[in-house]
């Protein structure tokens, strides 16, 4: 080929594919949301003296054209597949994926937030449970890194570190280990949640520890709606759906679930949602930051106050059957210092607070 | 706004390519010029004013040095002053004001509020070439510039403005006025800008995510300190090399031959050459606007130290306003007076040993280069050598070697010309030469689609430059 013939084909074809994609990311419709990675995507900011003078205008322009770049969802694979396959880099915007599971490295241990937490969790204790009867516990949800980081050869979160931190910090609260009941399989491939149908040895070991018993029979059920997990969206990698099932009981038709937040009755569980942008959030409604279930076949007049994350969300509806009432509440949306205001904690309760190592090395979210 | 972004690759850039491309010749200037201040404006909209305003100042006293140089040179010499207090005041107020009130209140202890001025993108780039234009005029090298838009779009202009290389007005004075638009000189343009730009993204950022995980790690260890060095010294190679590629591909896209401002400066075999090989736009301009005015060589012992000295202490300090930036550039009139005076001699009977030292000194350089302050660069300095009670590895040095060796490979075999001396060669074959021409095209396309591909992911893409 000759020189002049070969630098006009690559004068021309770079031409086209740079104005091409100038011409398509300017002209394209723009989405509104991203389904793979669940949250909205950029708008095309508003020009102003203000927002051009304080350079907002670009920072946001910056990131309306990345937000809606043409075939994105396409870019953003063939960078999965060159850093995992090219440069042969185990981890993709720090999910990494060993045996079809994916996780996020955990490492290091924060132990400015392991300190933080254990002020929060002693800061509630003093404020609520100084004073009378209160049977206080404490328990820390693995993530799926403890089962994967050795054999994916990850950087290691130092669990017993984190746990004994805890714990030393945290004297008035008795620790429940669950570690023991959880294995790899106990999670979602492609999401940090743990798979309820999975959970009843660990609910009864939590249960147990707690005195209280639970004999309801459940059925196993199956959702219809594919379910990608929230690592999924972030690695970028094609990947096979997973299925959601759940623990369904008579029992759960009777209770009285009630949303505090948006002041509505819900469901154990939430059908809709399982429909919508997160179907984890099938369970108890997803992230509220104070719900009550009330158990009117309960065999005794126990009460469980739950302080949890969204890792609560399923496990609790497995508590249901052990105690009169549940108020679970999530102190990363609701400021602990305010919850004597809408909780009454009953003396003779007993008070669980029920962590993921994931909040717990990046607790400053806790209130 | 960076090259190496979607705005700019994708909405900026053909824009200006297609406005370019229709304005006619006696108007591809002003959209040169127009195109520029839109680039600058976008990260420093308040700062137009101010580049505006030097360049203003430039144009005005180069027009009257060279009307009174025959006939009224103090009058001239005046006005070279008047550029040169304008440019280096800028400069010095910008770019430097902060430092010194710091360093007046940490020696004197007195009370001084800080000043806290922001730093210009690029000062450091268009002040210099508007002091060598202002040089050149008065020397009588090259007539002033009538054109104020020719002057400002040489000024502005953006392909070179924020990263370099330093290009000076007589290297493109010609060009200015009389340069041509061919299909060659284009693809050299998009070959040359597109490997920039793989260079910067796909190698200078990933290898810059080890030196920033390094550097927040609590599991340093000896050979980590080491890692991080080397991750270090070809990040910052990668990066800065690829900005000039981009700069001078886009040069060539607008019919410009700018000055190479790389030539792999880690083959070289003295810290002498290695200065022949970075940064060589840099280097030159202090040559021939402090060091020769200073009396170069050509003077007694003594002084020659001294003109060594100043010379790469300025250049330290151009770099960036910290003490670092000062030692750093000590740290290398120190070692050229070495090789200058004993050193080099022996240095050029090795064929080995001079490239060990050349990289392990380089590589202590950009130690302390990389340091947020002295303190910082002294326990990196002794975290080579196991000094401050590391151990000799550590678990993130086995992940990180383990998980960036690829590309860490890449980079080592991408900083010497092996790639470029293979290629050459093939294509001395008919069938290898073949080959190669029908893959440019293709590889082109990966390689900007790949790039593409990181920077739609959001990755990692820091500007090393602001500092300078």
């Amino acid at each position: 080929m000759k020189m002049n013939l070969k630098n006009k084909i690559v004068c021309i074809v770079m031409a086209v594919l740079l104005f091409g994609l100038s011409v398509f990311a300017i002209a394209r419709p723009k989405d509104e949301y991203s389904d793979t990675e669940r949250r909205l995507l950029s708008q095309m900011p508003a020009v102003t003296v203000k927002s051009v003078m304080n350079g907002t205008f670009m920072t946001e322009f910056e990131d309306y054209t990345l937000d809606q770049f043409p075939h994105r969802e396409a870019f953003r694979t063939l960078k999965a597949l060159v850093v995992k396959y090219v440069f042969n880099n185990s981890q993709n915007n720090d999910i990494y994926i060993h045996d079809g599971y994916y996780a996020a490295q955990q490492y290091p241990l924060n132990t400015q937030s392991i300190d933080h937490v254990a002020k929060v969790f002693n800061s509630v204790c003093d404020r609520y449970f100084a004073e009378g009867d209160y049977n206080l516990y404490f328990s820390v949800i693995p993530d799926k890194g403890y089962f994967l980081q050795e054999q994916a050869k990850q950087l290691p979160l130092d669990y017993e570190t984190l746990v004994d931190s805890l714990r030393a910090q945290v004297p008035q609260l008795s620790y429940i280990d669950i570690f023991d009941t959880l294995q790899l399989t106990n999670f979602y491939k492609t999401d940090t949640h743990w798979r309820q149908e999975t959970l009843t040895d660990c609910a009864d070991m939590l249960l147990s520890a707690m005195n209280a018993k639970n004999d309801v029979q459940y059925i196993e059920k199956e959702l219809s709606v594919p379910f990608y997990g929230v690592y999924y969206g972030q690695a970028a990698l094609p990947a096979q759906p997973e299925q959601i099932r759940y623990l369904d009981a008579d029992l759960f038709a009777e209770v009285t679930v009630y949303d505090h937040e948006n002041r509505k009755q819900i469901g154990v569980y939430d059908l809709q949602k399982a429909n919508g942008k997160d179907p984890y959030e099938f369970f108890l409604s997803g992230p509220l930051s104070l719900i009550t279930i009330e158990n009117p076949d309960a065999s005794t007049d126990r009460e469980l106050f739950l302080f949890r994350d969204s890792f609560g969300s399923s496990i609790a509806p497995l508590f249901i059957g052990s105690y009169s009432k549940i108020t679970l509440m999530d102190i990363r949306y609701l400021q602990s210092a305010m919850l004597g205001n809408f909780v009454d904690f009953t003396e003779g309760s007993d008070i669980l607070f029920l962590y993921s190592s994931m909040i717990l090395n990046d607790g400053t979210t806790l209130k | 706004m960076l090259f190496s972004s979607i705005p700019f690759l994708y909405y900026f850039l053909p824009c200006v390519l297609l406005l370019y491309a229709i304005a006619p010749k006696r108007l591809k200037n002003t959209v040169l010029m127009l195109t520029s201040l839109v680039f600058y404006g976008w990260g420093e909209p308040k700062y137009v004013i101010l580049m505006v305003a030097t360049i203003a100042i430039g144009y005005v006293t180069g027009l009257l040095i060279e009307k009174w140089i025959d006939t009224k040179p103090r009058l001239a010499k005046l006005m070279l002053i008047v550029s040169v207090a304008f440019c280096l005041g800028f400069l010095g107020y910008f770019k430097y004001a902060n430092f010194f009130v710091e360093n007046f209140v940490a020696l004197t202890g007195l009370s001084v509020k800080a000043l806290n001025v922001a730093l210009p993108i690029g000062i450091s780039f268009y002040t210099f070439q508007i002091l060598s234009y202002s040089v050149d005029v008065y020397r009588k090298d090259v007539p002033a510039q009538k054109n104020p838009v020719n002057l400002a779009a040489y000024i502005a202009m953006f392909p070179q403005l924020i990263a370099g290389p330093i290009v000076r007005y007589s290297d493109i004075a010609e060009q200015l006025v009389n340069r041509t638009h061919t299909w060659d000189k284009t693809a050299a343009g998009i070959r040359r800008f597109i490997l920039g730009l793989a260079k910067k993204v796909l190698l200078a950022n990933i290898l810059g995510e080890v030196c920033d995980a390094f550097k927040a790690s609590d599991d340093k260890s000896v050979l980590f300190f080491w890692l991080y060095a080397v991750c270090y010294m070809l990040h910052v190679y990668f990066d800065f090399s690829g900005y000039s590629d981009m700069a001078i591909g886009l040069g060539h896209l607008f019919g410009f031959r700018f000055v190479e401002n790389f030539n792999y400066p880690y083959i070289a075999a003295s810290v002498t050459e290695f200065w022949r090989r970075w940064h060589i736009s840099l280097g030159s301009w202090f040559r021939d606007y402090v060091y020769i005015p200073l009396g170069g060589n050509r003077v007694g012992k003594l002084r020659h130290c001294f003109n060594i000295f100043v010379v790469w202490m300025l250049t330290g300090f151009w770099h960036g306003a910290d003490w670092t930036f000062i030692v750093w550039g000590i740290y290398f009139a120190i070692l050229l007076m070495i090789e200058k005076f004993f050193l080099l001699k022996y240095l050029k009977k090795t064929k080995i040993v001079n490239h060990i030292y050349v990289l392990l000194f380089v590589l202590f350089s950009f130690v302390i280069f990389n340091a947020s302050d002295m303190g910082e660069a002294v326990q990196y300095l002794g975290g080579l050598f196991g000094i401050g009670g590391y151990p000799l590895v550590s678990e993130s040095f086995f992940w990180y070697l383990r998980n960036y060796l690829p590309i860490l490979l890449v980079g080592c075999v991408g900083a010497t010309p092996a790639i470029k001396t293979a290629c050459n060669k093939l294509h001395e074959n008919k069938t290898a030469d073949r080959v190669l021409n029908v893959m440019e095209p293709l590889v082109l396309i990966a390689l900007l689609l790949t790039v593409t591909a990181f920077l739609v992911d959001g990755s990692y893409n820091p500007f090393l430059y602001f500092r300078f």
